[in-house]
């Protein structure tokens, strides 16, 4: 039983789900909203749940002094700052907002530019030219990346002066762009396409119920 | 006598003007017919006309309506000469409405159409422009199916090798053997998410590897619905495996549900513990590749999955083992080895060469000068 309701459940709501997707009918547009929203009234409870939880595994971490623990207390300082100013005068009060323009968004705009550092190093292992393939790789992403920058106009017509393809850096990158890296996406989003609805099928039916918990 | 001459040829001017006017021959919009869109929820009427020649003096056309015996009302903007059809979605369903299309000249010259038939606006429980779509649809499910049915009588199914999958017992035989922690990371995705769950499913067969090695599993979650779900995933895996004393239920915690915070938990997290394995499934945004570089560089075996075509090849460069795309949704029955989970692998298979075969056969046809299924194709929206 305390398998079978959920399997029932999500075999009719999975059902009802596909048919809103064919009936403009406002019944089902209805019903499609509806979930919908269900699904955000939940949201708000288990994020109280995991906000315990979050408590929890910082304050076992302090109370056992386990490694690096001090970062725990900024978890605590961050967490009931936060709260003592948002949850009595609302996020458009001027200290929480002067919070976070001033200090979440400059460490989430740190983190992201991080990625210009790691996407240097990651090109660096990707286009070591050992292999004909990486060779290819390496060639091509010159090209794409000449094409996209306005140096790179200058570097190719200089190297590029004596050949035909003077000043076709960008038509280059273009038909890069549009033809084998639009193609090859396009088979990944195919596959990805088919494997999704044979999961859901696999969902709906019952047939893979490692998402309740337990065992297939 | 210069007046008369003056008063002669503004006369003369004001004639030619009439007379321009006249030559322009402003007729009214013809072929008006007003009908209920067709696929929507009724809340809609199109208006269409035939196109008005180059040379009729036309430049808009403005949309008026009239409910029963009512005032006639204009309806939106004055539309550009070229325009056939109108769709006006400010109505109410069960009231009938009647359009009269006015065509406009330069000189804001009118002249109206005939009024159409009183129509209402009625709510449509199937969208036949998807026909298509449902059809595709039910062919693929219908070859899942048979395959899955097919699977239940025992026969045998190849399913070809996918090395990503075949490294997972590698990476936590490594995690055990250095006696380093597995860290599993579900993506951004939320419980919603088909990768999210796809992952789950894989989470739960790596939990039953880490329950019979004594592995260490941790696992920070993004979403508080994910990492309810995983609790119990967990919890009943390690359950199963008669380890339920191994089970460490502080070991799955929330970090936070900001992206780049979440990034920068998760890499602390690397970094301090040096954990022995990386598994990196679900949906992935561009933390992607903090995560994966710094798996990287504290020298763990990563094994990547998602679906996330943009974020693919930060994971190939970075990751040991990457599943590209659908090898994610494989991976639950790819693992498990469950026979009607295998079957519907074979169904996606079916479902790949039927999509091949339509490219193919569009692809020829396109060259031969026929366009129907391109065509067909673009219908479906």
């Amino acid at each position: 039983m305390k398998r079978q309701v959920p399997l029932v459940l999500c075999f009719v709501f999975g059902i009802a789900m596909i048919f809103t997707r064919f009936s403009p009918h406002s019944v089902s547009q209805w019903i499609y909203e509806e979930v919908i929203s269900w699904v955000l009234i939940i949201g708000p409870f288990a994020l109280v749940l995991a906000t315990v939880t979050l408590i929890q595994t910082h304050t076992t971490r302090i109370r056992r002094r386990t490694e690096h623990w001090q970062y725990s207390l900024v978890v605590f300082a961050g967490l009931i700052i936060m709260v003592l100013i948002g949850v009595p005068f609302g996020p458009q009060n001027s200290i929480f907002e002067w919070l976070y323009n001033n200090v979440q968004l400059p460490m989430d705009a740190t983190m992201f530019s991080l990625l210009a550092f790691f996407i240097a190093s990651a090109a660096y292992r990707a286009f070591r030219a050992r292999t004909f393939e990486a060779s290819l790789l390496l060639l091509t992403a010159v090209v794409v990346m000449m094409g996209n920058v306005p140096m790179g106009d200058f570097i190719w017509n200089t190297i590029m002066s004596w050949s035909p393809w003077t000043d076709k850096v960008s038509e280059a990158r273009q038909w890069i762009l549009d033809n084998p890296n639009l193609s090859a996406r396009r088979g990944i989003i195919l596959g990805v396409s088919l494997g999704v609805i044979s999961q859901s099928i696999r969902i709906i039916l019952g047939i893979e119920r490692s998402y309740l918990g337990g065992g297939d | 006598m210069i007046k008369i001459t003056q008063w002669i040829v503004v006369t003369l001017v004001l004639c030619l003007s009439v007379g321009t006017a006249f030559s322009q021959g402003l007729a009214p919009p013809s072929n008006v017919t007003a009908v209920d869109t067709p696929n929507d929820d009724g809340s809609s009427i199109t208006i269409k006309w035939d196109a008005a020649a180059e040379d009729s003096g036309v430049s808009g056309y403005q949309i008026l309506r009239r409910i029963a015996d009512g005032e006639l009302e204009a309806i939106g903007d004055l539309l550009p000469i070229g325009t056939t059809s109108y769709v006006d979605s400010a109505i109410e369903k069960g009231t009938a409405y009647a359009y009269i299309v006015r065509a406009v000249s330069e000189t804001e010259a009118t002249v109206d159409s005939d009024q159409t038939a009183p129509v209402e606006g009625k709510d449509q429980w199937f969208h036949t422009g998807k026909i298509p779509l449902l059809i595709t649809m039910l062919l693929f499910s219908a070859a899942i199916l048979w395959n899955i049915y097919d699977a239940r009588s025992g026969k045998d199914i190849f399913v070809r090798r996918i090395p990503g999958l075949e490294a997972v017992d590698e990476a936590i035989g490594r995690a055990t053997e250095m006696g380093r922690s597995i860290l599993y990371s579900t993506g951004l995705g939320g419980v919603s998410g088909v990768a999210t769950i796809a992952s789950m499913t894989i989470l739960g067969q790596v939990a039953r590897r880490t329950a019979d090695y004594e592995t260490s599993l941790r696992v920070p979650c993004r979403d508080p619905i994910v990492l309810n779900v995983v609790r119990e995933m967990v919890k009943t895996a390690y359950l199963e495996e008669g380890r339920p004393d191994a089970y460490n239920e502080d070991d799955i915690f929330f970090v936070t549900n900001s992206q780049f915070a979440y990034a920068a938990g998760v890499e602390g997290m690397m970094l301090r513990e040096r954990p022995a394995a990386i598994f990196l499934q679900g949906t992935f945004y561009a933390e992607s590749l903090i995560l994966a570089e710094t798996g990287n560089s504290v020298g763990a075996i990563q094994i990547a999955g998602t679906d996330s075509e943009h974020q693919l090849p930060f994971f190939i460069a970075a990751c040991d083992y990457t599943l590209i795309g659908e090898e994610l949704y494989a991976a639950s029955a790819y693992l498990s080895r469950e026979p009607m989970l295998l079957g519907s692998l074979r169904g996606q298979d079916w479902g790949k060469l039927l999509i091949f075969s339509a490219i193919i056969l569009g692809v020829v046809l396109e060259l031969s000068g026929v366009s129907w299924i391109t065509t067909l194709l673009q219908r479906v929206s």
